[in-house]
């Protein structure tokens, strides 16, 4: 059975409508009945991702696709890309500025946090060419 | 009834589709040009009756019956009362509830005083041992509890499980009315004036303990009249005073701030508090919340109605003329708390101040029946939404193309009733 795909765009800087991607996920598996507690650390991934793409990323493009033993999140960015990936991935290493941080963001948890969160992470990124993020989740 | 908490006269409706778009949980559908209500998805929100142009949504609460049959009673009062009477003080309030047959009126601000004394215990004691996961929620709104219990499964855990004031309250008077005037506990009736239409029910109840403890809920805007006419009599001294009770409880501000969007966590003991008010705001702040944000908040005060209790549909004057009158309530009697801590401590290390209820048990109230949609369906309404490419115009009957489109898949309607369709074979 081929798997439901949905895309969303994000767009750079728009902070009014950060989230909704992953709201919009969120009430799709609540719909399925999707194990709560599985919707909730989609949920903590797909918003962490999506602010990714809101403050780093330039805006881009988050797609889910929900397959019956699995759940894919895979979200692509236009940014500058990350240099150092295994240094983005230390907890609190941030490269948020003063002004995301006045906003609450920046410290450091996002990746950290999706990889805690997914079942499984692949990064791929390379200086200009944005990143590419994409997180597994198993449905038991 | 056309579910727990609504009534609905359908000659009066004219399918305008008012209610299907107000709906927060989207349970309303036009049918034949007449509203439908799913039960099972009713939150008791009263988002309905606001927007109803026709009268034809109402509250289903119990209308006031002649008191005479019961052998003693007692009235628990909603603060909120207080603040609809600009010109009377929260004490003519309480002695116009008796002329109007009530044997006993009692305040709820000492009870709301111990309650919020129980919350920051709570609280304080969680930062500690983290045993339940932060931010903490109030469990005083029941549209609240239901909305989480129903779409917000994961949030259940944050609720605080203390009882409200008025489930305290009722638990406490019923007692000692029986010890008082030698009447068996269970003749004596219970009621409670309340702007909230969807308080008090089963369900409701067995949330925050009070169906024990109260009999009968009876909205502000139908008793308003009646008491507003036996208070202008004592007034004139028509109507004689009655003396003093230790029952009734001496009203405070604490009790009309209650009302109001941020009166519960008003002078709080607890430094990250916020209080969120309004149903649409309170679904984007669960929203976040479940998706890990606000972590760092210590308790939320969610409020259904827009500005508080104040706002409640069943409310007898503008909710914004009687945030004035609570405001009034506070300049003249000040915020100054009463009990002392100490003794509240006693009660709450003995457990008086939490229900029984269990968060499992929450979760068995969330009795939603429809069936779970498959991948296959999932992709059939993505197709259809497409394909529909309409503008959200709830000609159909639901309150958007996605939720039509729904109801296409599962079969409960026909895809010719979009007028985008109707020509589409």
């Amino acid at each position: 059975m081929s798997p439901l795909k949905k895309c969303f765009n994000v767009r750079n800087r728009d902070f009014i409508h950060a989230g909704e991607a992953s709201i919009a996920v969120q009430q799709l598996l609540k719909q399925m009945h999707v194990d709560p507690v599985l919707i909730r650390r989609i949920a903590v991934c797909g918003y962490e991702g999506e602010m990714n793409m809101v403050m780093h990323g330039e805006g881009g493009l988050y797609c889910v696709e929900i397959h019956s033993g699995k759940i894919i999140l895979d979200l692509s960015d236009n940014g500058p890309g990350i240099p150092d990936i295994a240094k983005a991935m230390e907890k609190g290493f941030s490269t948020a500025s003063d002004e995301f941080r006045e906003m609450g963001f920046g410290a450091g948890m996002g990746l950290p946090n999706m990889d805690k969160n997914a079942d499984d992470m692949f990064i791929e990124s390379e200086k200009g060419c944005g990143t590419k993020v994409q997180m597994v989740f198993m449905v038991k | 009834m056309v579910s727990e908490y609504l009534s609905f006269v359908e000659k009066y409706c004219t399918g305008c589709t008012h209610c299907v778009r107000a709906c927060p949980t989207k349970s309303i559908r036009i049918r034949n040009n007449k509203a439908v209500f799913s039960d099972e998805l009713c939150i008791g929100c009263g988002e309905c009756i606001r927007v109803c142009p026709e009268g034809a949504i109402s509250s289903s609460l119990s209308t006031i019956e002649p008191f005479t049959k019961d052998k003693l009673n007692a009235v628990i009062v909603s603060p909120v009362l207080y603040a609809q009477f600009p010109s009377f003080m929260p004490g003519d309030v309480l002695l116009g509830l008796k002329h109007m047959g009530f044997d006993h009126a009692i305040d709820l601000s000492y009870y709301i005083e111990m309650y919020q004394y129980a919350v920051e215990e709570f609280v304080l004691a969680n930062r500690e041992s983290r045993n339940a996961p932060g931010p903490l929620i109030s469990p005083i709104c029941p549209v609240t509890i239901r909305l989480i219990a129903l779409n917000y499964p994961n949030l259940i855990d944050h609720i605080i499980p203390l009882r409200s004031p008025s489930a305290l309250v009722g638990d406490k008077i019923r007692k000692k009315l029986s010890h008082a005037h030698g009447v068996p506990e269970k003749d004596i009736k219970l009621y409670h004036i309340t702007p909230c239409h969807s308080k008090v029910f089963p369900d409701q109840s067995k949330l925050m303990d009070e169906l024990n403890y109260v009999d009968h809920a009876l909205g502000i805007n139908k008793i308003f009249p009646e008491l507003l006419a036996k208070m202008e009599q004592v007034k004139k001294d028509e109507l004689p005073l009655f003396p003093n009770e230790h029952f009734s409880f001496i009203p405070s501000s604490r009790g009309p701030l209650w009302g109001m969007s941020g009166g519960e966590i008003a002078g709080m003991r607890i430094d990250k508090v916020i209080a969120v008010s309004g149903i649409k705001e309170i679904m984007a702040y669960l929203d976040k919340i479940e998706m890990g944000l606000f972590s760092d908040m210590e308790y939320i005060e969610f409020r259904a109605c827009t500005e508080g209790c104040l706002g409640g549909p069943l409310t007898a004057v503008d909710r914004y003329m009687a945030k004035s009158t609570v405001q009034k309530f506070i300049k003249m009697f000040g915020l100054e708390r009463r009990l002392p801590r100490q003794k509240i401590r006693q009660f709450y290390d003995k457990g008086w101040f939490f229900s029984k209820l269990k968060s499992s048990e929450l979760v068995s109230i969330n009795k939603l029946k429809r069936k779970p949609l498959s991948i296959n369906d999932m992709k059939e309404i993505e197709k259809l939404v497409s394909l529909i490419q309409g503008n959200e115009c709830a000609a159909c009957g639901a309150p958007d193309c996605r939720a039509f489109a729904e109801d296409v898949i599962r079969g409960e309607v026909d895809l010719k009733n979009c007028f985008k369709m109707s020509n589409i074979k």
